[in-house]
C-alpha cells in the first residue's frame, strides 16, 4: 500500500544494490533516524536512559552475534563471557589513561582475541558440541573474573568507568551517552548490512548451508569460520565496553554471566537470524517486554483496584513474556523479523494476494 | 486549449538528432534494460552512434536511394540504424520481428534491398534463408553476436565491426558526417513502412521527413504529447506508431524512450520505467485489466473486499463526468472523500504494480477499445484517451484532448488535418502528414486518392460536436440474407470484451442468422478450469469442455441481451486453436483476415449453419519455419438458448 515503485529505476549496479531502494523505505529510513537523532528532545529522560540507551547497545551487541549465528551459523552460547573481556579490557585501558574511542577498540581487539579461542573448537565440532564447548569458555572466564582481583577486584568488587570523553568532548550527560550509544548501533548495523553483500558474507552463508559444500565449492571453511568468530566477537567485546561506559558506568562480573549469554541467544533468535532489524526487535523485545509488563499490570490492577501480591506481580511478567516468546515463535518460527517481513510483502503486493514472476 | 509551435530545430529527423546531440548532449535519450540495469545513452552517444554506422554502411557501399532492410525487437541499434540510413539518404525499412522469409523476401525484391540489418542469430537465420530470386542482398548487419560465431556467411558483418569500420572511415573522410546531414531534405523518405493489408500484400508506405514531422507537429499542437516525455518503446518497430513515437516525436521533442529487456519483460520493466506518456492497444489494455482481475481474484478477503468497493464507484464516478453529470454539495465532498481513500487504498497501488502511476497522456488506437477496459483505467485515474490514425497519415488523424474525452467517438481530428465523410460513408483525409503515394504502386495509390482526398477505407461520421467516429472497415459492412446490414467487428469486441475470449469471428454475411467462431483466452479460462477443478491438457482440450462451452455460452448470452434481436448469435463453436498470423489468419498487427478464416474453417462455418451438434475439422497449420501440418479435431457446437 505504501511501498510505491513505479518508476524506480537503476542505470548502475551500484544504486540497484543500494540497502534501500524503495522510495518509501529511504524515507521511513530517514524519518527513524531523523527522531532517533531527536530522541532526547521527544523522550522523558528516564525512558532514554534507561529503555532506548540499553536496547541500542543491546541491539549492537545482538548484531555481533547474530553475525556469528544468524549468517555463519554458528552457536554460541558464551557471548557474555566475551562482552565481559571486551568490558574488562576497555575500563582497565581507560583507567590507564586511554581515551574513550582506542579503549573501546582496545576492548573489541581483546575479545576478539579470546573470542577467536572460543572459535577454536568450531573447527572441529559443530552443533550440540559447539554449543557445549562454548558454555564450557563462558564458565572459564566467569571464572577467572571472579578469581583474578587484578581483572575484576574481587567477587564482589565494582569497578567504576572512568568519565569517558570524545575527541576532548565530556560525554557526561544524559543524551551524549545516548548519542554515542546510537552512533555506535548505527555504524555496527551500517557494517553488518555491507558484511552480508560482499564475498565474505556470501562465504558466510554458504558455511552456514552446508560447510562440506562450501568447501566444495573452495570456500576456506577454517578462514571464514575463524574470521565470523573474531569479527563477532571484536563487535561482541565493543559492545561489552559501549555498555559498561554509557549505561552500566560501572563493571561487576555478574553483568556479563551465563544469563546474559542465554538472554543474547534468545534476543536473536526471537529477532529473527540473520535479519538485521531482527536483531533490533528481537533486543527490544527481550529487553523492554518484561519491563512493560510489569508496568501494565501494575497499571491494570490499579484501574482495577485488584490486590495483587508483590511475589505475584514479580512472577506473573515473567509467565505472560514466556508465553509471548512461545507465541510468538509458534506464529512464526523465523522470528519478529518474519513477521515485519510478513507484514512489509503484504502491503508491497497490495492489492494483490502475492507477487507474480 | 492547442498552444502556438515554433517550427522544429531541424527540418529532418537525422538534423533533430544531431541538433539534440549539440544542444541537449548530454541529457539520455535512450535507456535500454540489459544486463538487469537501465544502460543510458545520451543524445550525443546516439549522434556518435548513428554517424559511426552511416560512415561504416557508406564505407561498404551504401548509396542514396537503397534500402536498409530492418528486422527484429526494439533495440538501440535498429534505432540508430534507421537513422544513419536516413543520414546517407538512403530507405529504412522496417519489418515486423515475426515476419516469416516468404514475407521478407516479397519486401526485399521490391525495394531491391542489398543491406539488411538484424537484431540477433534468429532474425540473421531469415535472411540467410531467404529464397532464390533474392540475390540483391550483399550485406547483412547484425546487432547480438550471440551464437553467430561460427557463421561463415561472407555477407555477414556485426554491428561492432562496421562501427569500427565507420570510425575509420570518419578518419579519413573528416567533414563527412556534417556534410551528407546538410544534403538531406525533408522530402527524402524517412522511412518505408508496410500496410498491415488486411486484403492481400502488404503495400509499401514511405513517410518523408515532413511528412512524419508535420504529424508530430499536429499531435504536439493538440496537446497530444508534451516535451521530454518517457516512453516506452515496446511495440514492433515496423508498426507507424513506434516510428512516429519513438523516433520522430523522439527526436523532435527530446523524448527519452525504454526499451524493455524483452519482450516478455515489458509488463514488469514497465513498472521499473514509469513511462509519462504510454500507448498500449486494448488488447494491451484488456491484458492489463485481465491481469488485475485475475490476481485480485487470488488476492486476500480485505483487498477483494476494497476492490469491489472501490472500483465500480469510481467508474460510476467516471461515467458520469464523461456523461456531464456533475455532482455538487455534500455529494461532490463524500464522492472526493471516496476517491481520496480510494487512491490510497487501491487506485494507486495498482496503478503502481501496473506502471501507469506516473502517466500523464495514456493513448489507445487500432481498434475500438471495450467500454469497461477503458472505463476501468479511467477510474483509476489514468489519463486514458483513444486517438485513430493510419499508416499512411504517420499514425496521427485524430485525438481525444484532456476534456473532450467521449466513450464512442476517437476525438476530434488534430489541427492540419483535414476530414471529410464521402457520400458513401467512407473517411476521406488531407494534411501534410499524408503521405504522397505507395511505394512504386501506382495503381494502389490511384485507388487510394480521389480528388486529393485519401481514402481511408474506414467508415465513419462525424458527430454534432466535429468528434470523429469509427464504425469499422467500409467493406466490412455486411449484410445478412434477411437484409440486416452489420459490422462484425463491433460484436466481435463486444465478445472480446469477455477476458475468457481472445479472439471472436463473426459470421453472417448471406446466412440466415449470426454465428461465431470463438478462440478461447487460455490462461483466463485455464484459470477459471483450475478454480472450478476442470482438469484439461491443451489448449485444444480446454476448449472442448462442456464446462468451457456452458462459460463461453453465458458471454455470448450476455452480448446477445445487448443486441437487436436480428443481430444476436444463434451458434457458436469453440475452436482448438487460436487464430494466428503465422497462418496467416490473422494480420501481424492481429486483425482478422476474413478470407482467410472462411477459408480455412469453412466445414465449421457450414456446421454452424446446420444442426449438427459437432464437426470434425481439419486445420492447416503453418509452423514458423515455413512447413505445413494438418490438425484434425472434432468441436462441438453449441446453440444459445436466449436468442430468438
Amino acid at each position: 500500500m505504501f511501498y510505491r515503485e513505479c518508476g524506480v529505476r537503476h542505470t548502475t549496479y551500484a544504486a540497484d544494490r543500494a540497502l534501500a531502494v524503495i522510495p518509501f523505505e529511504r524515507v521511513m529510513l530517514g524519518v527513524l533516524i531523523a527522531a532517533a537523532a531527536a530522541a532526547p528532545w521527544l523522550v522523558p529522560d528516564l525512558f532514554l536512559v534507561s529503555y532506548l540507551t540499553p536496547w541500542l547497545i543491546w541491539t549492537a551487541a545482538i548484531l555481533g552475534l547474530n553475525l556469528l549465528m544468524g549468517w555463519a551459523g554458528q552457536i554460541h552460547l558464551g557471548y557474555g563471557a566475551v562482552m565481559a573481556v571486551g568490558a574488562y579490557s576497555a575500563v582497565h585501558l581507560a583507567r590507564a589513561g586511554a581515551p574513550f574511542v582506542l579503549a573501546v577498540i582496545g576492548g573489541g581487539l581483546a575479545a576478539a582475541v579470546v573470542g577467536s579461542l572460543f572459535g577454536l573448537p568450531a573447527m572441529r565440532v559443530r552443533g550440540l558440541y559447539l554449543a557445549m564447548s562454548t558454555l564450557a569458555l563462558q564458565g572459564i572466564v566467569d571464572w577467572l573474573l571472579v578469581q583474578v582481583p587484578a581483572i575484576s577486584g574481587g567477587a564482589q568488587a565494582t569497578l567504576l568507568v572512568p568519565r569517558p570523553d570524545f575527541l576532548g568532548l565530556p560525554l557526561a550527560t544524559d543524551a551524549a551517552r545516548y548519542w554515542t550509544a546510537l552512533a555506535f548501533a548505527v555504524l555496527v548495523a551500517l557494517f553488518v548490512a555491507n558484511v552480508r553483500r560482499t564475498d565474505v558474507g556470501r562465504a558466510l552463508i554458504a558455511l552456514r548451508e552446508k560447510d562440506y559444500a562450501a568447501a566444495v565449492i573452495g570456500i576456506n571453511v577454517f578462514y571464514y569460520k575463524a574470521l565470523a568468530f573474531f569479527v563477532s566477537s571484536f563487535i561482541g567485546g565493543m559492545s561489552g565496553a559501549v555498555l559498561a561506559f554509557m549505561y552500566y558506568r560501572a563493571v561487576t562480573p555478574e553483568q556479563y554471566g551465563l544469563h546474559v549469554s542465554i538472554m543474547a541467544v534468545a534476543m536473536v533468535i526471537v529477532g529473527g537470524l540473520g535479519s538485521i532489524i531482527g536483531s533490533f526487535l528481537g533486543a527490544g523485545f527481550i529487553l523492554l517486554a518484561p519491563i512493560w509488563i510489569e508496568h501494565g499490570l501494575r497499571q491494570l490492577a490499579a484501574a482495577l483496584s485488584i490486590n495483587i501480591s508483590p511475589s505475584t506481580l514479580a512472577h506473573m511478567p515473567l509467565v505472560i513474556y514466556g508465553a509471548l516468546i512461545t507465541g510468538f515463535l509458534l506464529l512464526e518460527p523465523l522470528g519478529l523479523a518474519k513477521l515485519y517481513d510478513n507484514v512489509r510483502n503484504y502491503l508491497r503486493v497490495w492489492p494483490f494476494g502475492y507477487t507474480k514472476k | 486549449m492547442g498552444r502556438a509551435i515554433d517550427g522544429f530545430a531541424a527540418p529532418t529527423l537525422v538534423g533533430l538528432v544531431l541538433h539534440n546531440a549539440e544542444h541537449y548532449g548530454n541529457r539520455v535519450a535512450l535507456r535500454e534494460k540489459d544486463y538487469g540495469i537501465w544502460q543510458e545513452y545520451s543524445w550525443a552517444d546516439c549522434a556518435r552512434h548513428v554517424a559511426e554506422m552511416a560512415l561504416g554502411l557508406a564505407a561498404s557501399g551504401f548509396q542514396p536511394g537503397d534500402a536498409l532492410l530492418i528486422l527484429g525487437d526494439n533495440r538501440p541499434r535498429l534505432y540508430f540504424g534507421i537513422l544513419a540510413a536516413q543520414l546517407l539518404r538512403g530507405i529504412p525499412c522496417p519489418m515486423y520481428p515475426d515476419a516469416i522469409p516468404a514475407e521478407l523476401a516479397y519486401v526485399a525484391r521490391r525495394v531491391n534491398a542489398r543491406f539488411a540489418l538484424a537484431e540477433d542469430q534468429e532474425q540473421v537465420d531469415k535472411f540467410l534463408s531467404l529464397p532464390e530470386g533474392v540475390e540483391s542482398l550483399t550485406c547483412i548487419l547484425y546487432d547480438d553476436p550471440r551464437g553467430l560465431a561460427m557463421y561463415d556467411d561472407g555477407r555477414l558483418v556485426a554491428c561492432d565491426r562496421l562501427e569500427a569500420i565507420g570510425r575509420e572511415h570518419g578518419r579519413q573522410h573528416p567533414g563527412f558526417v556534417a556534410q551528407r546531414a546538410a544534403e538531406v531534405s525533408p522530402d527524402d523518405i524517412a522511412v518505408l513502412l508496410h500496410s498491415s493489408g488486411t486484403t492481400g500484400q502488404p503495400k509499401g508506405v514511405p513517410l518523408t521527413h515532413r511528412q512524419a514531422l508535420a504529424a508530430v507537429r499536429n499531435a504536439y499542437a493538440a496537446g497530444y504529447f508534451d516535451q521530454e516525455e518517457d516512453i516506452v518503446a515496446y511495440l514492433p518497430v515496423a508498426w507507424v506508431g513506434d516510428f512516429t513515437f519513438s523516433v520522430a516525436a523522439a527526436a523532435a521533442l527530446r523524448f527519452t524512450v525504454h526499451i524493455p529487456e524483452r519482450q516478455e519483460t515489458v509488463l514488469r520493466d514497465l513498472r521499473e520505467i514509469g513511462p509519462t506518456m504510454y500507448f498500449a492497444p486494448p488488447r494491451n489494455w484488456d491484458h492489463m485489466l485481465t491481469h488485475v482481475q485475475v490476481r485480485m481474484e487470488e488476492s486476500g478477503r480485505l483487498q477483494r473486499f476494497l476492490f469491489r468497493k472501490f472500483i465500480p464507484l469510481a467508474v460510476r464516478m467516471e461515467r458520469d463526468r464523461l456523461a456531464g453529470r456533475r455532482a455538487s454539495g455534500p455529494v461532490a465532498a463524500a464522492q472526493r472523500a471516496a476517491r481520496w481513500l480510494g487512491e490510497g487504498l487501491i487506485y494507486g497501488p495498482i496503478k503502481d504494480h501496473l506502471g501507469l502511476s506516473r502517466v500523464r497522456h495514456a493513448y489507445t488506437a487500432g481498434e475500438a477499445i471495450g467500454e469497461d477496459t477503458f472505463l476501468f483505467f479511467r477510474a483509476l485515474g489514468v489519463n486514458l484517451k483513444q486517438f485513430y490514425g493510419q499508416t499512411e497519415n504517420a499514425a496521427l488523424t485524430a485525438a481525444q484532448t484532456d476534456d473532450e474525452v467521449k466513450l464512442r467517438t476517437v476525438g476530434r481530428p488534430l489541427p492540419g488535418v483535414e476530414v471529410r465523410i464521402s457520400d458513401g460513408g467512407e473517411v476521406l483525409l488531407k494534411a501534410e502528414s499524408l503521405f504522397s503515394g505507395y511505394y512504386h504502386n501506382p495503381q494502389a495509390t490511384d485507388a487510394a486518392f480521389v480528388d486529393g482526398w485519401f481514402r481511408t477505407g474506414d467508415a465513419g461520421q462525424l458527430d454534432t460536436d466535429g468528434h470523429l467516429i469509427i464504425l469499422g472497415r467500409v467493406e466490412d459492412l455486411q449484410t445478412t440474407a434477411a437484409g440486416v446490414r452489420f459490422v462484425p467487428q463491433f460484436i466481435e469486441n463486444q465478445l472480446k470484451f469477455s477476458p475468457y475470449v481472445k479472439e471472436a469471428c463473426v459470421i453472417g454475411a448471406g446466412k440466415p442468422y449470426l454465428a461465431a467462431i470463438i478462440c478461447i483466452d487460455f490462461e483466463a479460462v485455464g484459470h477459471w478450469a483450475e478454480g472450478k477443478g476442470v482438469t484439461y491438457t491443451s489448449y485444444a482440450d480446454l476448449s472442448q469442455k462442456a464446462a468451457v462451452y456452458d462459460l463461453i455460452r453465458e458471454v455470448v448470452g450476455r452480448v446477445n441481451a445487448q443486441m437487436p434481436k436480428e443481430l444476436r448469435i444463434k451458434r457458436f463453436v469453440n475452436l482448438h486453436k487460436e487464430f494466428d498470423p503465422d497462418d496467416g489468419e490473422l494480420t501481424r498487427t492481429r486483425k482478422l483476415r476474413r478470407n482467410v478464416i472462411n477459408d480455412h474453417y469453412g466445414s465449421v462455418i457450414e456446421a454452424l449453419y446446420a444442426d449438427a451438434p459437432e464437426v470434425e475439422v481439419a486445420a492447416r497449420v503453418v509452423y514458423e519455419d515455413g512447413r505445413v501440418g494438418v490438425i484434425r479435431r472434432c468441436l462441438a457446437i453449441r446453440h444459445v438458448e436466449d436468442a430468438a
